[in-house]
Order: C-alpha cells, then structure tokens, then sequence
C-alpha cells in the first residue's frame, strides 16, 4: 500500500505542468511504461525475454483503428464499449498463441523466436491492406467522447494513462501472489519440478504471454488514442528495442521499473535535439543503455533501492568511514 | 483426490519386466519389485546401477521402454506423473532443484495444489486458504516451519532435504519414493532427517535408495540390490548381508574405495 503514496503528486502533476510536459512526457511515460510492464511481467516472473510485445500492443492499437472511427475509410465503427473489450481480448489472445509457440524456447531461443514473430507481424501489416491498409495503416485515430469532450483532452488522457498505469501494476502484484502466478514463478526457477509436482508446464507459460499480452493491449490503446495513428512502423523494429530499452534502463527485475525506464526514455527523446544532433537520439540512448547496463545491471530502480537501503541503515555508513580511515 | 481402492489386498506397487534404454544403453532391464502396502523396502547398488533410473520410470519422470509398473492394482505405466500422484505416488529427488525464487510456504503451497488442483486460479491467494493450512502442516511435519517465510535459495542443505520431505508429504501420499534423503548431510544434520523417516506413518509404503549401507539395513525390512541395471538379490537385511554375490559387487567394492 505504500506504493499508493507515489499516486498523490502523480495525481497534482497537471496543476503544475503545461499541456506539452503533460502530454508529451507524462503520459507519452506512461503508456510507454505500461508497454513495457509487459515485458518486465515476462522477464521477472516467467524469466523469458520476448520481442513480440510491440506485436501484442499493435494488435490492440490496429483494433481499435479498425473499429473505430479513422480517415482512412477502412474498416467497420463498432461503440468504444465494443471495440476497447475487443481490442484486450485480441491483445491477449495474441499473448497466448506467442506463448504457445515459443513455450519451448529459453533465452537467446525465446528472443529469436519473439523477434521473428514481431518482424513477421509488422511485414504482414505492410502487406496487407484489407485489415492493415498496408504500410500507410490508419490515419485519423479518434479517441472516444464521454459527454462531449474527447479522452484526447491532455488532462483526460493523463488521468485515463495514469490510471490504466496504476490499475497494471496492481494487477501485477497480485496476480503474482495467485496460485497460478506463483506457478509461472516456479517454471521460471525450475520448470521440471513442476512437472513432477503434476502441473502442466505449457499452461503457465501460455497464461503468462496472454496476461503479458493484456497488459501490452492496455498500453497499445492508449498508444493509438496518444499517437491518433497506427501503423506498420508502430509495430517494427524501431518500438520493439523502444520497449527492450526502456524495460532494461528500468529494470527487469522489479514491474515498476519500466515506468522509472520510460521516464529517462522519453526524457531523452524528447530533449535530445537540445542537447545533440537530432540524428544523435541513438547514439545517445546507447550510451546510456551501455552505462546502465555496466554501472547498474539490475536498472535505475534496483539503483534506486540500493541507495535507499542504504540511506536507511545508518550504521553502513560509518562503517564504510571506517573502512577508508 | 479421494482414490477408490477396489484392490484393497492388491501390492502397493507391483513392477513386471521393467526395462529404460537410453539409445543403445540400457539403464536398468527385466526388474521385477513387489512392494507391499506399507512396507519399507531399501534399494542398493553402487553408482550406476540404475537405481534412480528405476524411480525416473516409477514416477513417469522418464517412460518405461519395456514392462508394466502396477499401484494398488491399477496399471500406470502409461499415465503422465499427475495421474499417478493423484494414486498416491510421490518421490523426492536426490539432487533438490527447488524453487530458488518462491518461499518454503509457496512451495509447500504449489506441492498441495499440485495434488489437489486449482494452481490455475488467478486471484491472489488468502492466507485462510485451505492449502495454505495444509502446507503449513506440511512444514511442521518436515521441520522447515521457522523458515516458512524464507526463500529457498536461502536454506541450508539440510534444510532443503527436509523441504524435499515436505514437498513428498503433500495431501497423504501412500508410495513415497525416497532418492538419497540423507545424501550431502553433516553428521549433525543426519539424525534429524532419520527421526523424520521414521515418524513417517505406519500405513505409508517407503521406497528408500541409500547409500549408507548402515541407516538402509535399519531403517528397512527388505532390501533390494540392483546391479548394472539389473535386479541382483532380494531378500531381509540379514539375506542380504549374508549374500556373497552382493558382498561381492557392492559391499566388497564400497571397502575397495
């Protein structure tokens, strides 16, 4: 519950930030972040990085687009009601048949067979163009109206990001502490012993992909309502190593993590082109991911907790006095 | 999960012509091994001798290549782990790969549910929950209660061996099939583990390899020697510290060490 405290000044941020801080920082962070919850989920607790998050994020994101109302002319409007359960239950169900096929697969294995699944998925939107519209995708994007103002309204998008943020993390933590959570966990240290506990193995690993799939379907929505666009470059190489980046600066060993990431992510996208060539984002994010990588493997929130830790056991630091003196 | 024992005079596990082979090498071939409820039977045999390959097979770790494996009456030679531990069956392994990530109270817990169904359940477990209470039961009878809240990659050796226990006992099992239960123990932590064995209940039929020839013949009333594979001797402890062959093989090559 303590984490709770963290929603107060997160609630007052718009009382003291412009609509461009508002939109392009805090909720751009957000959505980002709750991208890449669903591949901290994976990795912390199933143990398994996938490269198909972007997949599971676009799917949502092109269900929407598709059911809603764009300018494009392609597709059928269906009520947000429809579309946005559509939308999660597609995102999931994604989730699950990634899991299903890469249920076998380990470490460099599951990378590779999550990149080729992302890779194949964003040819596949650029080639077909009677649910994709091919690589141009889906222009026009409209959020839905709740008594006449749009969820687009900077303030409105916020809360709705913010909220769906803090909703994911709950879900999180306590699906992890289920029966079924505690599973995952336990084929992720060690996957014969469940069997010879007499637990299926595929179940928890397909049930970890399609809850992974949920949460990237949350965060694919509001992309697409944010960005007012989706397209085959939504779902391409350029946001699966976004959303591999922002996990590993945040940490993939802690959910809330990928927030802290997506903070520093955005922060430097956004403020790059101040402080280097525009052209330089890359070379620049590298920097950092190699910094945080070599300095701090378990990312800038096991850094955090470790001076935190720190800071609250006082008797550390005269021991360290002492040990210099 | 309630079993309907129809055989009640039936052998607790009957074993016929069992054979494993791995490619062209046979790991143990034609055993025959009759255990009747409620008996505690040892199995010997020096290192390579098959002795865990035969609990692989018994559990459905690994499948019988040849033969028939019976509990209770009931063939399970076919079936996958799950349908025989719901029979009753439970082993522990002699190398503990254990949950490194989850509590002693988890994996106490996940052992229950994996007996008992419902790990599939999505929403955060309560602490009155009925498993909960039976893995704390569990960790009282296996002596990993003041550890219950740690994770196990923080226990001692020791205290993984009796987790192994623990996680054997879940939901009363009738077949324990124990792998070396005392392997890698201090000789502080040894008479710990054999007071657990032995307040083992009566009605429970252990299947015990050891190699400690000593705490095999005493905690045992018959003893199986296997040998490169095969079933070598059956018989009472006396039998078969009277048996020349096995003296030969295993107990004359133990002192040849």
């Amino acid at each position: 519950m303590k984490q709770a405290l963290i929603l107060i000044p997160l609630l007052a941020l718009p009382l003291v930030l412009n609509d461009f801080w508002l939109t392009q920082v805090a909720t751009r962070s957000l959505i980002l972040g709750v991208m890449a919850l669903s591949l901290s989920f994976l990795a912390t607790y199933l143990g398994v990085v996938s490269f198909a998050q972007a997949t599971m994020a676009g799917i949502a994101g092109y269900t929407i687009a598709y059911f809603g109302p764009n300018t494009v002319g392609v597709g059928t409007p269906l009520p947000f009601w429809v579309t946005i359960p559509m939308a999660l239950i597609f995102a999931t169900l994604s989730g699950a048949l990634v899991g299903l096929i890469a249920r076998r697969s380990r470490g460099i294995y599951a990378i590779m067979i999550t990149l080729a699944i992302g890779v194949a998925f964003f040819y596949f939107t650029r080639q077909n163009y009677t649910l994709f519209n091919g690589w141009t995708g889906f222009s026009g994007v409209r959020a839905p109206e709740v008594a006449g103002v749009s969820l687009r309204n900077p303030l409105l998008l916020y809360l709705l990001s913010l909220s769906t943020a803090g909703i994911a993390l709950a879900l999180v933590s306590g699906f992890v502490r289920s029966p079924l959570g505690l599973t995952i966990q336990a084929v992720r240290d060690a996957p014969g012993r469940v069997l010879a506990l007499g637990i299926s193995v595929t179940t928890p690993i397909v049930a970890a992909f399609a809850f992974s799939g949920l949460l990237a379907g949350a965060g694919g929505i509001l992309n697409v309502w944010y960005q007012e666009r989706i397209s085959s470059f939504s779902v391409g190489l350029g946001p699966i190593i976004d959303i591999l980046i922002i996990s590993v600066i945040g940490g993939l060993r802690h959910p809330g993590g990928a927030f802290v990431g997506a903070v520093v992510f955005v922060l430097l996208d956004t403020f790059a082109v101040d402080l280097i060539d525009r052209e330089r984002f890359n070379t620049l994010i590298g920097v950092v991911l190699l910094l945080i990588v070599i300095v701090a493997p378990g990312g800038l929130q096991q850094l955090a907790q470790d001076w935190a830790a720190r800071l609250r056991s006082p008797q550390a630091k005269p021991k360290q006095a002492s040990e210099h003196s | 999960m309630p079993v309907n024992h129809s055989h009640t005079n039936a052998n607790a596990l009957e074993v016929r012509g069992v054979g494993k082979r791995f490619g062209g090498f046979w790991a143990v071939q034609g055993i025959d091994l009759t255990v009747r409820p409620g008996e505690r039977r040892a199995i010997l045999g020096p290192n390579g001798a098959g002795k865990t390959s035969l609990f692989n097979v018994l559990t459905g770790d690994t499948s019988a290549t040849t033969g028939s494996i019976t509990l209770f009456g009931d063939s399970v030679t076919r079936k996958p782990i799950n349908k025989r531990i719901q029979r009753g069956l439970r082993r522990t392994y002699q190398h503990a790969h254990l949950f490194n990530g989850l509590t002693v109270r988890d994996t106490l817990f996940l052992a229950v549910a994996g007996v008992r169904g419902g790990w599939l359940q999505v929403l955060p477990l309560r602490a009155s929950d009925e498993r909960m209470t039976e893995a704390e039961r569990l960790a009282e009878i296996a002596g990993v209660t003041d550890v219950l809240d740690r994770e196990t990659s923080e226990l001692s050796h020791g205290q993984r061996r009796q987790l192994e226990i623990g996680i054997a006992l879940a939901e009363n099992p009738k077949v324990l099939l124990l792998d070396e239960p005392a392997a890698g123990l201090s000789p502080a932590e040894r008479p710990k583990l054999s007071a657990l064995l032995m307040s083992l209940p009566k009605d429970v039929t252990v299947v015990l390899i050891e190699h400690d020839m000593d705490i095999a013949l005493q905690t045992s009333e018959s003893v199986s020697v296997l040998y490169n594979g095969r079933m070598l001797a059956e018989g009472s402890p006396d039998e078969i510290m009277r048996n020349e062959e096995v003296h030969r093989v295993y107990i004359g090559g133990a002192h040849g060490h």
